[in-house]
């Protein structure tokens, strides 16, 4: 089984208690995959504990790309955060060791 | 023709010196600094109570020393919003070191009015609940101590200054890509109801604003291509903008770093919600319509970006002191490194439990630490990093709990031992922040001109 780091490369940004993880298909089949497969709810169970909150998924047909907006997943938000990465810059991870 | 913006600084911190060879090297017409993160006023407001006249990032002091005199001297604009919570003071330090370095005839504005701190009586007079813009939750003020509120300003005070002749705009808080926007419109004259063409700035300044992540910094798509020893040299970014508001992003000629359609996907959904609709005081910017193209060595051309009606009220964040925190890392080795941890677990909790600690978190460094649930477990590691997080509502008790928990310095499992530099370390403030929205009407900038 493919993980999605095979088909994908992607980053996380930070906003309060919110991340967003971006993933950026490596090329126009891999988008035809993770669009059908990625699901929202897909990503929220792979984040665990990590993410308190729900899960959505917006869709870039123009370059390629699904955007997961990942409520509550920052601990409090960066500034409340007792994780060692309180602003979440390696939350990508976890969707990209996901298998599709 | 063209008009070209570089970017020089992405955080409070960043190299601002990156803007030299954009300058000497004549491949700019102006230049951003972008230096204020969501907490950084929060931090910014410690170095105002101990002195008034300062509350601005220490970066403008390098600016000004350092890249005003060739800027100003090419007739380079700079624009920062550096100025913090104290614009008008940065303006006045600013022209003290342009004098200093011998220039003259340099015009620097300080922008104000972001800053509402002093006015929330007034405000909540003037029907404003401040309800949090997540939760609904109106703002309590006995809650806790607040230690800032600011409103995200718009484009619209940067280019009445720019048009005014400022050489450099120093302003308090802007919502980051319009600082961007701002010298194109001036320079372009777009209308603020010019929505694909705002929109289109936007889109540069988001690009922009985090000056390396654009051009290879913080790059998975990169991680086989770029040259590790280009990082710490990075030339930061610059966008070529058409009048028509399609623009071509490139890194500063000669220096370091890759701009690819992968970077630019990278950076362009960076800390964005729905992509369709990127709330910006000036413009609702619309990326799904966007068309990206790599059209030669470090060149992307971004075109087709749309744009709607600005939001009608503006975001206000207050910083709130909300306790603080401690760092205390234990280690635990073979054997039986997992009923060591959960001894320590016990002690620690134990030894912590008369006092009025808020939360406790433990996490294992190199193990789940990033992941949590989602790291898979070793069944008997050879060592366990334990990464103890406690918090409280005063420094006190923290103290207090170090004191403690050292008490048990040989009362512990079988050959923990504790990092000594987090056992010397300092509580940590916890600023939380509260986001509401504003109406427009509430909030008047001032542009204050200070001339050298």
């Amino acid at each position: 089984m493919p993980r999605v780091v095979d088909l994908a490369y992607g980053r996380t940004g930070d906003k309060g208690n919110i991340a967003n993880i971006s993933i950026i298909a490596r090329s126009s089949e891999a988008y035809v995959l993770l669009r059908e497969h990625l699901t929202a709810e897909a990503v929220r169970q792979a984040l665990g504990d990590l993410c308190e909150g729900t899960v959505l998924r917006y869709e870039l047909d123009n370059i390629e790309a699904l955007n997961f907006v990942c409520h509550d997943a920052l601990d409090g938000g960066g500034t409340r955060s007792l994780r060692i990465d309180p602003l979440g810059k390696s939350l990508a991870g976890v969707v990209l060791r996901m298998e599709i | 023709m063209v008009y070209r913006v570089g970017s020089a600084e992405g955080f409070y911190g960043d190299n601002v010196l990156s803007a030299l060879p954009m300058i000497l090297g004549g491949h700019v017409d102006a230049i951003c600094f972008e230096a204020l993160a969501e907490l950084t006023l929060a931090i910014l407001q410690k170095d105002k109570l101990k002195d008034p006249n300062r509350g601005y990032t220490f970066d403008l002091q390098i600016i000004a020393a350092r890249v005003l005199p060739d800027a100003f001297r090419r007739r380079i604009p700079l624009i920062s919003n550096g100025g913090g919570l104290n614009p008008v003071a940065a303006a006045h330090m600013v022209a003290e070191t342009a004098r200093k370095a011998g220039l003259q005839g340099v015009k620097i504005a300080a922008i104000t009015g972001d800053d509402v701190f002093s006015r929330l009586e007034e405000l909540h007079q003037a029907g404003e609940r401040f309800e949090h813009l997540e939760t609904s939750q109106p703002l309590d003020p006995g809650e806790y101590q607040l230690t800032n509120a600011n409103v995200y300003m718009g484009a619209r005070p940067i280019v009445e200054a720019l048009k005014a002749g400022a050489d450099f705009v120093i302003t308090g808080r802007v919502a980051d890509p319009c600082l961007y926007l701002a010298p194109l419109v001036a320079h372009y004259g777009w209308a603020w109801d010019d929505w694909d063409r705002l929109g289109a700035g936007i889109v540069a300044g988001h690009l922009l604003e985090c000056t390396g992540q654009v051009v290879g910094g913080n790059s998975l798509a990169l991680i086989d291509t770029i040259d590790p020893h280009e990082l710490p040299r990075l030339g930061y970014p610059i966008a070529h903008v058409h009048a028509d508001g399609t623009f071509v992003l490139t890194n500063t000629p000669g220096q370091g770093g890759i701009v690819n359609t992968s970077t630019v996907k990278e950076q362009l959904l960076y800390e964005v919600h729905d992509p369709a609709r990127y709330v910006t005081p000036d413009v609702v910017a619309d990326f799904t319509t966007l068309t990206l193209a790599d059209i030669g060595a470090n060149q992307v051309r971004v075109s087709g970006v749309t744009g709607r009606p600005a939001p009608e009220k503006l975001k206000l964040n207050f910083g709130r002191l909300e306790g603080f925190m401690r760092e205390i890392i234990y280690t635990l080795g073979y054997p039986y490194a997992w009923k060591k941890y959960d001894q320590l677990k016990i002690l620690i909790r134990e030894t912590l439990k008369p006092l009025a600690i808020d939360r406790i978190a433990f996490h294992l460094l190199g193990v789940n630490s990033l992941f949590g649930s989602a790291s898979p477990l070793p069944e008997d590691p050879m060592e366990l990093v334990v990464r103890v997080m406690f918090t409280a509502k005063d420094e006190a008790t923290l103290k207090n709990a170090v004191r403690l928990l050292m008490n048990n310095g040989l009362s512990g499992p079988a050959g923990v031992s504790v990092s000594g530099t987090t056992v010397g370390g300092e509580p940590r403030a916890i600023i939380g922040l509260f986001p509401t929205l504003i109406e427009r009407t509430h909030i008047q900038h001032q542009i204050h001109y200070v001339e050298v």
